[in-house]
């Protein structure tokens, strides 16, 4: 530093040495400014050019103060006293303007410099950058051979860059891309395109094959002047195997989704994974559970006659648990590898492999609930690296291919079973019904249909809202839930039904519901039989049960009444005999009035009177009920028989008669007899229960093809709980005023029976205090003539 | 009709005939009169329930067979309000459960219909002479 700086001071102290040297000669010479102003010009510039501004300014003004100052002390002349100024200027001028000029020029000069620099320093970095990049970098020339080659291409390469520059582009390229390369260098070359991209396979110089992405591009104006081409190269390997990670996955996938069987999916999944994970063999071994052993179930190879062959081999093994690697696999239940055949001792089939081409070989369970059910196998012709992610990969691919089995096993038993039910469904005798949790028909087997011949529109339409309603109905009855109200005891019901040709069916409706997986009813199964027969013959045997049981009653009730009857018989003859007993025995025993002796015969005599009447009139209520009593029919005139009943109660002393008679009555077909014996009997017990006297009317009418008779009084009449027994047996009304009154208590029971054997009715209307109307009819006779035309006939 | 042979006796004491049938009450009246009893006639239960309380008749001959209520009701109504009045059910209903059915509802005797004069004669005097 010390001699740099002592230079440097000399350096800088030039300017002024020679102006302090240029003052001195003028002083000693006395010389005026002009002689020596080259030397202070000298002293100026020298400052300008060499040293920095304020010493190129220092020395021009120091340089003109000497002059001024020289020209004033040795001032010659006054004329001349502007000069010195004038030079002092001009040395200052000078100075700026040299110096100005300099420094640029100096800076100029650094630019150039500066962008050399940088020159060198980026042309280090980009071979840096080059030589460290993580792609292949590369020089060809269009013919293809190698001009230049980064290290990271090298290694993809897996060649020396010696070794490179003696090849070509093609030689390190697989046979099978080496056309595409040829092409595309002779696109570049000719010029019609400028880049090209591919995906191809580069071969190592061990043989193994790597996948590259590789860009090429024609490079214009090469300082060498020759046409050259920049090659790009990336390895791809490790994208591609997880493509074909992914993809394998992705096809195992696709295949199960779409199988239905495993049988079915086998050949695909095997092939698809060779394809997407780059192997040339597969291979699915099950356990056979018979021979505890690993048989060849199916296999997959790429084309090739050797590999066939090694399938047929493998055919005839049978590998024990544990037994090589398909063996270890089964035994273990984890994946396993084999990645160089060569030299493997523990491999099942290693000479067998070996002479068909195969070096590498990995193999993975098929597990099934935990179980493994069978060993699938993949090889490969050479040598292989196993990656953890494969391991992975084939696991997983296990794992869901035992899946898919069981769920095809399932799924082939449920399709099972469901093809049962459905040709029970379809082929039951008895008719099936599917309906909604609403209520609607989902569906109707065959047997439902033509039960209730209805085809499905018009049972879903109204059939089945029809037997729904039916069903409900006949629950309710018997205090079932309706059908849609949670039934689950399959109880039955029993409904009447028409049937689509009109005729009815007792139809017997089970109901199920079918819940859904969460318990909720989904849809409710109905079963329906036709069991019209079995309830017709249960009708049947009900109809006949109960008219037996009504028979049975009826005899009960007849033995009842007979009991009654001779009871009730027994007591009008018992009192009727009293009388008849007590006076006989007391005229017997003597001692009496002749007028006693009178009066008590004619007490016995009414009283044996009675009891005759009593025993005709039963007698005829006998023959009658018994149908052994005929009527004799013939003409019968009713005006005249009512006449005649008029005519021969006439003799009553305190009731009047009144007669209106319709004269162009018909005859009726009657016994003539049996009617007086009607009309005579109503008349009789008309004038009986009119004990105060009054009207007794009889009245004639036709009507509708029937004589109607009448009989009205004006009497007690007759209570109104009584007045529906009047025509029963010995249902005399003695209530009240009518108490007195005797009769046998069967005249109107007789009445009623002739009445009916003539086809004719007969009814009653009365009021208490008022009077009664007995009322018949008689069917006219069919030629329909009035008497008076049969007298006038 | 009084007998003038009937003994005095007997005049004091009453017997009530309840009858519905006219030719009973006359011939029940005209034997027991000649007996020397006073006779009262019912023609049916309520007369019957009637004439009893009011009379306190030494004993009744009852009817069964009556309009209103029966005999049987009749007698029930009576001995409800007279417990030591004598009832002879005199009925025409002379089967075997008839006579126990009466006898339960508290008769105290039977007089079946037709009877003998001698037999109607008898149950009147044993039950009159036990009062």
């Amino acid at each position: 530093m010390k001699p740099f700086r002592t230079r440097g001071l000399v350096h800088r102290a030039t300017p002024y040495l020679l102006i302090v040297t240029a003052f001195a000669v003028q002083a000693e010479a006395r010389l005026g400014p002009l002689p020596v102003f080259p030397m202070y010009l000298g002293a100026v510039l020298l400052a300008a050019v060499y040293l920095g501004r304020a010493d190129s300014l220092l020395s021009s003004v120091l340089a003109a103060v000497a002059i001024l100052v020289s020209s004033t002390s040795l001032g010659d002349g006054s004329g001349q006293s502007t000069t010195p100024l004038l030079l002092a200027a001009i040395l200052v001028v000078v100075a700026v303007a040299v110096h100005e000029a300099v420094a640029g020029i100096r800076r100029g000069a650094d630019a150039v410099q500066l962008k050399l620099a940088e020159a060198e320093a980026r042309e280090e970095r980009l071979r840096i950058t080059v030589e460290a990049a993580q792609v292949g970098l590369a020089l060809i020339a269009p013919s293809g051979e190698w001009l230049q080659v980064n290290e990271r291409l090298s290694a993809i390469l897996g060649r020396s860059r010696a070794e490179l520059m003696h090849m070509t582009l093609r030689e390190v390229t697989a046979e099978h891309d080496q056309a595409a390369i040829e092409e595309a260098l002779a696109m570049l070359r000719s010029g019609d395109i400028l880049r090209w991209e591919s995906e191809l396979h580069q071969e190592r110089a061990d043989g193994g094959r790597v996948p590259v992405e590789i860009a090429i591009a024609a490079v214009a104006g090469h300082p060498s002047g020759e046409p050259v081409m920049l090659l790009q190269e990336m390895d791809v390997s490790g994208r591609k195997r997880l493509e074909g990670l992914r993809d394998g996955l992705v096809a195992v996938r696709h295949v199960i989704v779409s199988a239905t069987t495993w049988e079915q999916a086998a050949p695909q999944l095997l092939s698809g994974l060779c394809a997407h994970l780059d192997w040339d063999v597969a291979q699915y071994w099950t356990v056979d559970g018979d021979l505890q052993a690993l048989r060849l179930r199916h296999a997959w190879h790429r084309d090739g006659s050797a590999l066939e062959d090694f399938h047929n081999q493998s055919r005839r093994l049978s590998i024990a648990s544990g037994e090589g690697l398909l063996g270890r696999v089964w035994q273990s239940g984890v994946p396993s590898a084999q990645e160089d055949l060569s030299g493997a001792t523990d491999y099942d089939r290693a000479a067998e492999a070996l002479q068909c081409g195969l070096r590498a070989a990995i193999a993975f369970p098929v597990v099934i609930a935990g179980t493994v059910s069978g060993v699938i196998e993949l090889l490969a012709a050479e040598p292989r690296q196993i990656e953890n992610d494969l391991v992975t990969m084939l696991s997983t691919t296990g794992a869901e291919i035992g899946q898919f089995i069981r769920r095809s096993e399932t799924a082939q038993a449920l399709r099972r079973s469901e093809t049962d039910h459905r040709a029970i469904f379809e082929r039951s005798p008895i008719g099936i019904a599917r309906i909604s949790s609403e209520g609607e028909l989902l569906e109707a087997n065959p047997a439902l249909l033509l039960m209730t011949e209805h085809d499905f529109q018009s049972m879903r339409s109204h059939a089945w809202p029809d037997l729904l309603r039916a069903y409900d109905q006949a629950a309710s009855r018997a205090r079932f839930a309706p059908l849609l109200a949670g039934i689950s005891d399959g109880k039955s019901v029993q409904v009447r039904a028409g049937t689509g040709s009109g005729k009815w069916l007792w139809l017997q409706l089970t109901a199920t519901s079918i819940p859904d997986a969460s318990g909720r009813p989904e849809h409710v199964l109905v079963m329906v039989e036709d069991v019209t027969i079995v309830r017709e013959a249960q009708d049947k045997l009900g109809e006949a049960l109960e008219s037996q049981r009504s028979a049975n009653a009826t005899l009960e009730k007849l033995d009842r009444t007979k009991t009654e009857f001779l009871s009730i018989v027994s007591h009008e003859f018992r009192t009727a005999l009293t009388g008849i007993q007590g006076f006989s025995e007391l005229i017997r025993d003597g001692g009496l009035e002749p007028d006693e002796v009178r009066a008590y015969g004619g007490y016995i005599f009414n009283d044996a009177d009675r009891v005759n009447r009593l025993i005709g009139d039963m007698l005829d209520l006998d023959r009658m009920e018994s149908g052994r009593m005929s009527i004799r029919t013939g003409d019968v005139d009713i005006n005249e028989v009512l006449s005649d009943a008029i005519a021969r109660a006439g003799s009553s002393p305190t009731v009047e008669f009144k007669a209106d008679l319709d004269p162009r009555l018909p005859i009726v077909a009657g016994d003539r007899d049996r009617l007086v014996q009607v009309v005579s009997n109503l008349v009789n017990n008309a004038v009986k229960y009119s004990p105060d006297g009054g009207t007794v009317t009889l009245t004639s009418r036709s009507e509708g093809g029937f004589a109607l008779v009448s009989v009205t009084d004006t009497g007690v009449g007759i209570p109104p709980d009584e007045i529906g027994h009047v025509f029963e047996r010995f249902r005399r009304v003695r209530s009240g005023a009518a108490q007195s009154i005797p009769g046998t208590g069967l005249g109107l029971t007789i009445v009623k029976q002739i009445v009916e054997m003539h086809g004719g009715k007969i009814w009653v209307e009365s009021a208490v205090g008022h009077g009664s109307a007995f009322h018949f009819t008689l069917p006219l006779a069919a030629e329909n003539v009035t008497p008076l035309q049969r007298r006038h006939a | 009709m009084p007998d003038p042979r009937a003994s005095d006796d007997k005049a004091s004491i009453t017997v009530l005939v309840a009858d519905d049938n006219d030719v009973a009450q006359r011939l029940c009246r005209r034997v027991l009169e000649k007996a020397g009893y006073s006779v009262l006639i019912a023609a049916d239960g309520l007369q019957a329930v009637e004439v009893a309380l009011a009379k306190r008749p030494a004993m009744i001959l009852m009817d069964v067979a009556m309009p209103g209520i029966d005999g049987i009701e009749a007698m029930r109504r009576i001995k409800a309000e007279i417990p030591g009045q004598p009832i002879v059910i005199a009925s025409a209903h002379s089967m075997a459960s008839d006579r126990e059915r009466f006898l339960a509802a508290g008769a105290d005797d039977i007089l079946s219909k037709p009877f003998r004069l001698a037999d109607l004669v008898a149950i009147v005097a044993k039950l009159t002479s036990r009062t």
